[in-house]
């Protein structure tokens, strides 16, 4: 019998929620480090210890119950504990994303929390800045071969600019091809603003990002089969 | 009854003719007179000519001292992003940790970058409008100036990982939030709003704003020398609203358009000002109709008690607003005043 078969998953991932919620990253290292002692792989730990309190943590997000603070650390902390076990992990599939606020916007805080979590999730993310050129995003997906581009904004008249990369999108014959995720805190307030500025689909926070990015990959993949 | 008198009275719980109606127009007044933003915020001038076009065309019960953050970040060092639709935004600041921070020198309000231009125009709408219209100024909170000095990202990092050294930047900061505050009391604004963003329910827990914040906001409250106005800053604030009654020289709260008026109220007390609540980027988009209805909604929630001003609570209304929605606001606390509760 392996060390990790006495491995309650459920309780050290609840123990790891609670030191998230808690924002003790020094708490989270130390209780990465006792279930690497007690004989956990590296993906037992980012499958069966993070993902499902990234998750629970997704739960309290869709109920407003939790702040940037507190999420702001769980991203620290998943990036700490991706730092100390991806090497080891061999990554679901480690496709190309291409992620970056758009023209006119400067509020970078959450693209990268965002880009945390996707990379926590397998994803080669390429995260282009602030201030980006609708050109920018889809010249960068076409030299990486990403069928999902993220588009960030916090507010609502940066978040119009999204609709120039639609039609960079679209203008280039790669509607369907290349899908378009948007983001930021004015989607929240505002949903209606997805269809306006022409994009794909949207997550209400960056834990909901994986999910949001494999459908619209998937939805890419089978236009180009098509 | 005039707009200072209206607003005053309001503040002391003596009656008045109607409920005040606030709106944040800084750059709509640019829209008004045709002049394009970056004039509008960088010229006294320009910008006093704006809000006197908005006082003449909509009649609101208070004038706007210039709202441009981007000035404080700028004479910090930092950089704007100007823009034709929008009040300029700091683009980027101008460090980006806290030790970088802490080398830089705290502006003079009297003279760095754009911040003159500020007190020169807050003179002139002081002078204007004395006893007529109250002028409000706004400033980002001592909590949340750092974010101007080093973005939100670095701030957070240092609020969450290095507890000394965010203390270290709340005192140095501290100190030019106070200069720069008084400065605008003496070039005469009635009050000032303080925008909080880190009080938000989105920004902080109600531990970490308790514990880390408001320490530092009850000390620099302490030595302003004028009243003050709290400000969500961008989110739900009911959540720590019952940390706030007894704060030095508060007079009054603005909560978000998803905070309830009525749990508000509960929460701060009978004698402090509330003000809010409609949500600003339904502004541009409803209809006079919808605004109205909206507006009297609010007027029932929370006028009765008194204490209260019709506002919307965030900051500049998009230009796309159409002038009838503005109006309608007005027209709501006017015929609510006259039928009360069966005003529709």
């Amino acid at each position: 019998m392996k060390l990790s078969d006495d491995v309650n998953f459920q309780s050290w991932s609840e123990q790891l929620y609670k030191i998230m919620m808690n924002a003790d990253r020094q708490g989270a290292s130390d209780l990465i480090s006792l279930s690497m002692t007690k004989g956990l792989s590296s993906e037992q730990i980012i499958v069966k210890l993070l993902d499902p309190a990234l998750v629970k943590l997704g739960i309290l997000w869709e109920k407003e119950s939790v702040s940037l603070a507190q999420t702001f650390v769980a991203a620290k902390i998943a990036e700490d504990i991706l730092l100390r076990c991806v090497p080891e992990v061999s990554m679901a599939h480690n496709n190309p994303v291409v992620i970056g606020n758009i023209e006119d916007d400067f509020h970078s805080l959450g693209r990268r929390i965002v880009a945390t979590f996707l990379r926590a999730s397998g994803w080669n993310v390429y995260d282009i800045g602030n201030d980006v050129p609708a050109e920018d995003f889809v010249d960068k997906a076409l030299e990486v071969g990403a069928v999902v581009i993220g588009a960030s904004a916090m507010m609502q008249t940066t978040a119009l600019n999204i609709r120039k990369l639609r039609e960079v999108i679209d203008s280039r014959g790669l509607r369907g091809r290349i899908k378009l995720a948007v983001g930021g805190a004015v989607f929240n307030w505002r949903p209606d603003l997805v269809a306006e500025v022409g994009g794909d689909g949207t997550a209400n926070n960056a834990i909901g990002a994986n999910a949001l990015f494999l459908k619209l990959q998937a939805e890419a993949k089978g236009a180009l089969i098509q | 009854m005039n707009s200072y008198d209206r607003v005053m009275n309001t503040l002391k719980g003596l009656p008045v003719d109607r409920v005040p109606v606030f709106s944040v127009l800084g750059a709509y007044g640019g829209k008004l007179t045709n002049t394009d933003l970056r004039t509008l915020y960088s010229d006294a001038a320009a910008y006093v000519a704006g809000q006197q076009a908005v006082q003449e065309t909509f009649g609101m019960d208070l004038v706007l001292a210039t709202f441009d953050y981007s000035a404080v970040a700028e004479a910090f060092g930092g950089t704007v992003a100007w823009d034709d639709k929008q009040a300029p935004n700091m683009k980027y600041p101008a460090v980006t940790t806290a030790t970088a921070a802490l080398a830089l020198s705290l502006p003079d309000p009297q003279r760095s970058a754009r911040l003159p231009v500020i007190l020169n125009a807050t003179r002139q709408l002081a002078k204007i409008y004395h006893a007529q219209v109250p002028v409000f100024a706004a400033v980002p909170g001592p909590g949340a100036l750092p974010t101007m000095i080093m973005g939100l990202e670095a701030w957070m990092d240092t609020v969450l990982f290095d507890k000394p050294a965010a203390m270290q930047i709340l005192q140095w900061s501290g100190q030019f939030f106070v200069a720069w505050a008084n400065a605008l009391f003496e070039a005469g604004v009635t009050a000032l709003v303080i925008t909080e963003s880190v009080a938000s329910a989105e920004i902080s827990t109600r531990t970490l704003f308790a514990e880390q914040f408001l320490p530092h906001v009850r000390e620099i409250f302490a030595q302003m020398r004028g009243p003050l106005v709290f400000h969500h800053g961008g989110g739900r604030l009911n959540h720590v609203l019952d940390l706030l009654p007894g704060l030095p020289n508060l007079a009054g709260v603005v909560v978000s358009s998803k905070d309830d008026l009525g749990d508000a109220r509960s929460l701060i007390g009978p004698d402090l000002l509330l003000v809010g609540n409609l949500d600003n980027l339904s502004l541009s988009q409803a209809t006079a109709k919808e605004i109205r209805a909206r507006s009297l909604a609010c007027l029932r929630a929370a006028a009765p008690h008194g204490h209260y001003v019709l506002s919307h609570s965030a900051a500049d209304v998009p230009l796309s607003t159409p002038p009838e929605n503005l109006h309608a606001m007005i027209a709501a606390s006017r015929d609510y005043a006259a039928l009360g509760k069966d005003a529709t």
